[in-house]
């Protein structure tokens, strides 16, 4: 069975967090994290295994997509994302399976079936343009899997696959929100931790953990943070906001980082992102409706069962929806809609659970 | 008495501009119990202290809000669905919480009551000032209620503040979610759409498949939390596209509409135009559909990183409309809110 999105409701949130799956998933990301305690983004742990060479191939052949979807149409569009970034997405999603197989040639079809979908919903929204701490959480589910399917091992690559992998993907994450000016999905605004991500603070938090005279307060020091912006997680962070947000100081556009640089110990801050996470990110049903459950992330017994899903509106099953004589998705609702007799989409939306409108 | 001090407060307004003359009130107050809490009339000199310092940025204590909410209500359940607008008047988009930014766009198009203002929606989540912006625009229709039109936008809902900002933002600065609660009622009475001399249709979305004439607007109860889907939603959500007919739209409520349904929606209710917000657009305003739909965003540079300009549409007695535009303030300093640890890092 391929992945699938389950969680629907309150009730199936509260399944879902009280299950293995979400435990074992925090755990994981608990263990990348001790893994990159008190170290440098360039202190990587060596010998450098093949699995993450390898992978590492993966993400720079990743890299290399977005050199081919140059932002062309740069006149007055109404979305504030650039609708070049489809035709990138568009492409991973060709590609991906095939990079995935030829790169680890071990996995078999069916590993690779469930793998795919999470590598694939790592770079953002195709639809809406947008990205946010749901799609950074896809990417760990990728590495979650090939961890669960044994090409990576914890005990050798957990802290590579933070200072190695989370680092590329993170670079490629920079490239294209920049360029195709990925809407922050879902953002709470000045109110949220940061407009796309969560993981490199968490991380970057670990980094700092043990530090001697860094202080979370140094975040306000242009100084320290231009410094230190290379080597830590966390600092390069901070300069990319400073450098994206540039009419306002960081106390203004990030009351969020503001207050928890109050916080005494960067320990005390790391031990809070963990907290932070699983409150904001995997617990909140606006992002945890499109997370995908596999082979590897079983889904919890009694959560909504997949045929009561709405019509999901995101990424290619819409386009699907409005393109002329498209083809049958995997999401068998969309042919229910005949387009283009809107009416008809709302009155079959009204027997459904509908995810949380965006914006 | 027979006036409700509402009426009591615009016509003095009214007197007031008439005359000419300093008006002095002296109302007395009453006391009432509501819901628990004692609370006493306002009266103008009051509303005019609590403007004043709300345009220093400064929050309201939280009974002060539930007086203005109280207030607020009383004259927003008396508006219509599709409220009338008299020209001139100057035609305003997204704020944002960007509340430097909002007292900007009041030096750009001229202080209230000077100037008319309609405002289209969206005036909390994701900025840093949702509160001091919403408490000011709600203080300023309270006090000039003819002169003043605050239209709901796809952000004055209780679930969409809960996703995107006001909430962490009211929690934040008073401590619990009360503030929260008076406001996203109070926008539960907000108008959906106005109506500026029978020629310009504004509303903060879009069309909508099942309103075919302002007259069906008239006609839905807009007395509630913003619906997943029919027509009211529809209002509040829906964007102009380059496709025609009816599509779905991409953010997962309302719809899209191509330019033959604006040019029909047009035709039929005999508009010259549809002014919406909604959308970020560069200038600060963008034409679609060959003029018959325009897009008006007032908050600069968005989310402080989108580098976008903002614009208002000023309407004068002859129908002339021009655009002016405007970049984001110059803030002053550091904000005054002291630091908090979040409960996660105690």
């Amino acid at each position: 069975m391929l992945p699938e999105k389950r969680l629907l409701t309150e009730d199936d949130m509260k399944l879902w967090e009280a299950s293995s799956t979400k435990k074992e998933l925090l755990d994981f990301i608990s263990t990348l994290a001790e893994a990159v305690k008190g170290c440098e983004n360039s202190q990587i742990s060596e010998p450098i295994s093949p699995a993450i060479n390898t992978l590492e191939q993966i993400l720079v052949s990743i890299d290399k997509i977005i050199d081919k979807h140059p932002v062309l149409e740069d006149k007055e569009i109404s979305r504030f994302g650039k609708k070049e970034f489809r035709g990138f997405y568009d492409e991973i999603n060709e590609v991906s399976e095939k990079l995935i197989h030829e790169n680890f040639p071990s996995l078999t079809h069916e590993q690779l079936e469930q793998l795919t979908i999470y590598l694939d919903e790592s770079w953002g929204n195709k639809q809406r343009i947008d990205y946010g701490s749901g799609h950074e959480l896809n990417f760990m589910c990728f590495l979650f899997g090939l961890y669960k399917y044994d090409v990576l091992k914890l005990d050798i690559d957990a802290r590579n696959m933070v200072l190695i992998i989370f680092i590329k993907y993170l670079d490629i994450m920079r490239s294209l929100e920049t360029k195709y000016w990925l809407e922050p999905a879902g953002s709470h605004g000045v109110w949220g931790l940061d407009d796309y991500h969560f993981l490199p603070f968490l991380f970057g938090a670990y980094q700092l953990a043990t530090h001697k005279h860094l202080k979370p307060l140094s975040i306000h020091n242009e100084e320290l943070v231009e410094m230190f912006a290379k080597k830590y997680l966390y600092f390069g962070c901070i300069a990319f906001i400073n450098s994206v947000k540039t009419t306002a100081s960081l106390r203004w556009h990030s009351p969020m980082l503001d207050d928890i640089s109050g916080v005494k110990r960067w320990s005390k801050v790391a031990e809070g992102m963990v907290k932070m996470y699983n409150a904001e990110v995997l617990s909140k049903l606006p992002i945890m409706q499109h997370f995908y459950f596999s082979e590897f992330l079983k889904c919890p017994e009694g959560v909504s069962p997949p045929g009561e899903k709405g019509h999901i509106h995101d990424g290619k099953e819409d386009d699907e929806c409005l393109a002329e004589g498209h083809t049958h998705s995997t999401w068998g609702d969309c042919c229910g809609i005949k387009l283009p007799s809107a009416i008809a989409a709302t009155e079959i939306n009204k027997k459904k659970h509908r995810p949380l409108p965006f914006d | 008495m027979e006036m409700t001090d509402l009426e009591d407060i615009a016509m003095q307004d009214a007197i007031e501009e008439e005359e000419g003359t300093q008006f002095k009130i002296d109302k007395e107050n009453g006391g009432t119990a509501n819901s628990g809490i004692m609370k006493r009339d306002l009266n103008i000199n009051e509303l005019d202290e609590w403007i004043s310092y709300l345009m220093k940025c400064e929050t309201l204590s939280e009974n002060n809000v539930v007086q203005l909410c109280d207030l607020a209500k009383s004259i927003l359940q008396k508006e219509e669905n599709v409220r009338n607008v008299n020209v001139p008047v100057t035609i305003c988009g997204d704020i944002h919480g960007q509340f430097h930014d909002l007292l900007e766009l009041f030096k750009i198009g001229g202080p209230a009551p000077d100037t008319n203002y309609l405002f289209m929606g969206d005036y909390v989540d994701r900025g840093y000032y949702s509160v001091e912006s919403v408490s000011l625009l709600i203080a300023l229709k309270c006090r000039y209620p003819d002169r003043i039109t605050i239209l709901r936008g796809n952000h004055e809902s209780r679930q969409i503040t809960q996703v995107y900002g006001f909430y962490d933002e009211c929690l934040r600065k008073y401590g619990s979610a009360n503030v929260w609660k008076l406001f996203t009622d109070l926008f539960d009475y907000l108008p959906i759409t106005a109506l500026v001399d029978n020629k310009i249709f504004c509303l903060h979305g879009g069309l909508s498949p099942m309103i075919e004439t302002i007259d069906q607007i008239r006609d839905l109860n807009r007395l509630q939390e913003v619906p997943h889907e029919g027509p009211m939603c529809d209002l509040l959500w829906s964007d102009p596209d380059d496709r025609g007919g009816w599509g779905i739209s991409p953010r997962g409520a309302g719809f899209t509409f191509g330019q033959d349904i604006s040019e029909q929606f047009n035709h039929t209710n005999d508009l010259e135009l549809v002014a919406r917000a909604h959308q970020l657009v560069m200038e600060g305003y963008a034409w679609s559909h060959g003029e018959n739909v325009v897009t008006i965003f007032s908050a600069p540079n968005y989310c402080y990183r989108c580098g976008n300009q903002a614009a208002i549409m000023e309407v004068d007695e002859n129908h002339n409309r021009q655009f002016l535009q405007y970049d984001p303030s110059i803030r002053p300093g550091e904000p005054s809110v002291t630091r908090k640890t979040p409960d996660y890092f105690l």
